[in-house]
């Protein structure tokens, strides 16, 4: 208990970014709330401003910089010098930001260096502090949890013993016995040139590992990190459904009836687009794609509501139990 | 359209200097191109790419469609055995391709510029006014319909857009840099 209060003096800044904001409005407040129920103290960044994600990055790599530097220095702002970002997007994005600015880092080539020089003058004529030590850390939402596993294991365990006193809610411990999940981590966390490579490239594990501190098993999965199509699916629709729909598949294949993500983008090409997806190719696939804040945060006391299951596009089928053996909460 | 030869040379010696200078490192053996998932659609591969530049053909790989469909995944990046950083390279011709006009894939472009202009404007993404230009723009007007939809009957969007504090600060941003 101790450790955790320590941790939790200095607060984590919270950024949560358009899709969070609007269409994955789900993984933001499941997100949240499995935060509070960890008792992180986060506080979400003030007047953030969009990323640029793709449009920005294809086009100017300055402005792309420029503007995740913003959402930086308005943490600085705040007191705050670690990040938690759920949206891959734009958490690559922060990153390469961070490993511009941060004053500690002296691998830098020459033009990194000169596209900081560029940037920090742009935010001191802005009026932002840039002279002080710039020591940024950005987290994914995987990276975190991996980090705090042993926080996840503590409060499961803690739930556990109060099992007797707390409600235990039907809809959730039948969701959670009848999951058969794989873990799909997309292409680019693990592999982008700016960003931490916690885990393998190839075959990673962290995601498994997180829910294995709430008895969640998953399937192995040979896609754990293709490509969905990302924002492809606005421009060139067939492209992304072509790549989802090989996702499902081998989903499907692994013996799966769920897929976990943590990827705003890949879940509305899995989820929104499953239904064009049965229109384009004639199937009729029905998998709930689960974001990991969601289904780790009903593992550990929240209920449907908590963690927004209703958003989902497809929707859970949940067989009624009679007498569930149930070993979560 | 023919460009002048200068402009192309300088292109390829800015990769050459400060984006990858190992690409003659290359020797084709095509892992980057098994890993893509894009490239089933690519009329040049990503090992052809980078083929053509060293031949000083950037024109050609310009002009055709493989650079603005590539989503950026790295996995050829992170898979090529000589570490030819093949995603960047790709980034930058795309980079430059837009600035010297000469972004092929009018779509794509059309998607880009819109979701500039909105954040310019917003500081935010603001996804109902983005697809309704962008269809109108591509003239795919059904496009997505049902999607739009489903969010809409999900309450997952946003009728009206928020408004920064200072969004004077992003548009500035944006104004410096495109
Ligand atoms: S993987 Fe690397 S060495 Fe192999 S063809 Fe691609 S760029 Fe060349
Ligand atoms: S970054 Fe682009 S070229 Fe490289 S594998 Fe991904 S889609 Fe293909």
């Amino acid at each position: 208990m101790n450790n955790i209060e320590q941790k939790n003096q200095k607060p984590i800044a919270y950024y949560p970014g358009c899709s969070l904001n609007s269409t994955a409005i789900d993984f933001n407040i499941s997100v949240k709330n499995l935060l509070k129920i960890l008792k992180i103290n986060f506080k979400e960044i003030k007047d953030w401003n969009c990323c640029g994600t793709t449009p920005a990055h294809n086009t100017s790599s300055e402005m792309s910089i420029a503007l995740s530097a913003r959402n930086l220095f308005l943490a600085k702002n705040m007191g705050c010098d670690e990040i938690i970002c759920p949206c891959v997007s734009c958490y690559c994005k922060l990153f390469e930001a961070s490993f511009i600015l941060n004053s500690n880092i002296t691998s830098r080539s020459e033009f990194e260096k000169k596209k900081r020089e560029e940037i920090l003058n742009l935010f001191k004529n802005m009026g932002f502090d840039t002279e002080s030590e710039l020591n940024f850390k950005v987290y994914s939402i995987v990276e975190f949890l991996y980090k705090n596993r042993d926080l996840i294991r503590q409060k499961f365990s803690e739930n556990k013993i109060k099992n007797n006193n707390i409600v235990i809610y039907e809809k959730e411990k039948e969701l959670l016995t009848q999951l058969k999940p794989v873990c799909y981590y997309g292409c680019v966390l693990l592999r982008a040139e700016y960003s931490t490579k916690f885990d393998n490239a190839e075959n990673p594990v962290s995601m498994e590992e997180i829910l294995k501190t709430v008895d969640i098993k998953s399937k192995n999965f040979r896609f754990k990190t293709e490509c969905c199509g990302a924002i492809l699916s606005l421009t060139h629709k067939e492209i992304a459904l072509k790549l989802s729909k090989e996702i499902l598949d081998a989903a499907l294949e692994a013996g799966a009836n769920s897929i976990i993500v943590f990827c705003p983008l890949c879940q509305q090409n899995l989820d929104l687009r499953q239904t064009q997806i049965n229109k384009h190719f004639k199937t009729n696939y029905n998998i709930p794609i689960y974001y990991i804040s969601q289904i780790l945060g009903l593992a550990l006391g929240l209920s449907y509501e908590d963690v927004m299951i209703n958003k989902l596009f497809i929707k859970p089928e949940i067989k009624k139990l009679k007498q569930v053996n149930f070993q979560y909460l | 359209m023919k460009i002048e030869d200068s402009y192309l040379e300088k292109i390829k010696e800015e990769i050459l200097t400060i984006i990858e200078p190992g690409i003659y490192y290359c020797y084709q053996c095509g892992k980057c191109t098994a890993g893509c998932p894009i490239s089933y659609v690519y009329e040049y591969q990503p090992n052809e790419i980078i083929r053509l530049i060293q031949l000083n053909k950037i024109n050609v790989i310009f002009n055709s469609n493989s650079i603005y469909l590539c989503t950026s995944c790295e996995i050829c990046s992170s898979r090529c055995p000589q570490n030819v950083n093949i995603a960047a390279i790709m980034n930058y011709l795309r980079i430059k391709s837009w600035h010297y006009k000469r972004f092929k894939l009018k779509r794509i472009y059309n998607f880009y510029k819109i979701f500039l202009k909105i954040i310019e404007k917003f500081g935010r993404s603001f996804e109902p006014l983005l697809i309704i230009c962008l269809n109108f723009l591509n003239k795919t007007f059904f496009n997505d319909f049902d999607s739009a939809l489903k969010i809409l009957k999900k309450r997952k969007i946003k009728i009206i857009p928020e408004l920064l504090k200072n969004r004077k600060e992003v548009s500035f941003i944006i104004k410096k840099y495109s």
